[in-house]
């Protein structure tokens, strides 16, 4: 997150220095060492100037794709393989990728939970130094790290806080699984597509149930708060509902805290969402009232 | 919290099994070493030709693919894929470690040899491509074709160059000023036109 001055900041330095100037030049690597060194102190300071950087070093980066494939020399394969044994991982950011690593084997990569969730909290660009860092990474890792370790925000709000919540307080937690690391991404995936549209109700018992769904990504998502803990004996289903009927889309437990989970199948606009209390183990149709129905 | 977890089954995991490079990333993320050559074997030839066109010289972009590869083994469990993708991540380290080894390594004179050499086209790529990245291919050439002549000299030479302003300004023989300028009108250009948003 950011901080309160950078506001301030931001007005002084683009008065003091041009660095907005640069930032370009910056995304194509085309400034000199002195350049880069100013650059980079502007950007320690300035969010906006953070976030126009990363935008240019995204567009940068798709010029790559005119430049045509060479297979690299075949040796080079097995001695990364090689290489990558003797290569420690750093420890991941707590609040973007601790999940990912509960079922890493590379001891070093591992945190507690207690620092996974202090750190979910706190500002995501001071946990980047890299104890183990290798001898020459520096400004390219700087670079690239600047939009995709450091960067707050960019996400719809609440599938962010969803994720991170989830990430901050779940352990053990694994690839597979409806609240894996790959349902993760799929879930980034649909809150940031351009047609991402997200909706909140109330639920009949208590709690809020917000739909991001996107129809380029053809993917919805759920996310649950405070829906009350059903026990053992019963289980929260989710519906896509259509004029031809509902069609289950998965179930879902809750505590009272927040969870989430992507539907299973596809959503098309139009379709509403809904969500039943059934029988644990689910029902194919469902056998009670929804507690809350979202159109879309 | 959710409990379908039990049955590991990976059928869970995602409609397509973790296959791209950002699903290989993050298990690479996680310690994953057989994602790790999966991803390589994904990624490899597209990082060596990036790097080619840069350095030239096969050696040095051998050295320099290697070294970015170890660096995406070694951060791989930072990166956040809600902030950009895979492989565009995977570029940007690219791309600037060739930079800095044109920089530490070449004199400035053979630079302006090497680039004088070659033409200033927008690289074309002749090999048969798949049709997702023919047709990325042709979403950025489309949006390269956007930017004024100037202004495509200008990107082209830094970023298929790997040349500094200072010395796109001594080559084109135009201020410093108008080489930040045209670099700086041309990016904005360029990001509108392939819908980066900020």
């Amino acid at each position: 997150m950011t901080g309160p001055n950078d506001d301030g900041e931001r007005e002084r330095h683009d008065a003091a220095f041009d660095a907005s100037d640069e930032l370009a030049a910056y995304a194509l690597d085309a400034v000199d060492p002195a350049e880069r060194d100013a650059v980079e102190r502007a950007l320690a300071e300035s969010a906006r100037l953070r976030d126009e950087t990363d935008a240019y070093a995204v567009t940068a980066a798709q010029l790559a794709e005119l430049t045509p494939p060479v297979a690299p020399p075949a040796d080079l394969r097995a001695r990364l393989m090689a290489s990558i044994d003797t290569t420690p991982q750093v420890t991941p950011d707590a609040a973007t990728s601790s999940a990912a690593t509960s079922t890493s084997d590379v001891p070093e990569a591992r945190e507690t939970p207690e620092a996974a969730r202090g750190a979910a909290t706190s500002d995501a660009r001071d946990g980047a130094a890299p104890p183990d860092a290798p001898g020459e990474r520096g400004p390219a890792h700087a670079q690239a790290r600047r939009r995709w370790f450091q960067r707050p925000g960019a996400l719809v709000a609440v599938a962010a806080a969803a994720v991170i919540l989830l990430v901050g307080a779940v352990v053990g937690i694994g690839w597979p699984g409806p609240n894996g690391w790959g349902a993760q991404l799929q879930m980034t995936a649909i809150a940031e597509a351009p047609d991402a549209q997200t909706t909140t109700h109330e639920a009949e018992g208590g709690g809020e149930v917000t739909l991001v769904s996107s129809a380029s990504k053809g993917q919805s998502v759920v996310v649950a708060e405070g829906l009350p803990d059903l026990g053992d004996d019963q289980t929260y289903e989710l519906w896509y509902i259509d004029d031809a009927g509902a069609e289950s889309a998965g179930t879902f437990n809750a505590s009272g805290g927040e969870t989430w989970r992507i539907l299973d199948g596809s959503f098309t606009p139009g379709v509403a969402v809904g969500v039943t209390v059934e029988p644990a183990g689910g029902s194919p149709q469902p056998t009670t009232e929804p507690i809350v129905v979202i159109a879309t | 919290m959710l409990e379908r977890v039990a049955d590991g089954g990976g059928e869970l995991a995602a409609p397509e099994p973790g296959s791209t490079a950002d699903d290989l990333l993050a298990r690479v993320g996680g310690g994953d070493r057989e994602a790790f050559g999966a991803l390589y074997d994904a990624t490899s030839a597209r990082i060596f030709g990036l790097v080619r066109r840069l350095l030239v010289d096969p050696a040095q972009a051998e050295e320099v693919t290697q070294d970015v590869y170890l660096e995406i083994w070694q951060t791989a469990p930072r990166f956040d894929p809600a902030r950009g993708n895979a492989l565009a991540w995977m570029f940007t380290l690219a791309h600037r470690r060739a930079v800095d080894r044109i920089r530490s390594v070449q004199a400035a004179r053979d630079r302006d040899l090497r680039i004088g050499a070659r033409d200033l086209e927008v690289p074309v790529d002749l090999v048969a491509e798949a049709a997702e990245t023919r047709i990325e291919h042709e979403r950025v050439k489309g949006a390269l074709g956007d930017l004024s002549e100037l202004q495509r000299e200008c990107v082209v030479l830094a970023y298929y160059g790997g040349m500094s302003q200072s010395e796109i300004a001594a080559r084109l023989g135009v201020p410093l000023g108008t080489v930040k300028t045209r670099l700086r009108d041309g990016m904005i250009r360029l990001r509108t036109a392939l819908g980066v948003t900020t």
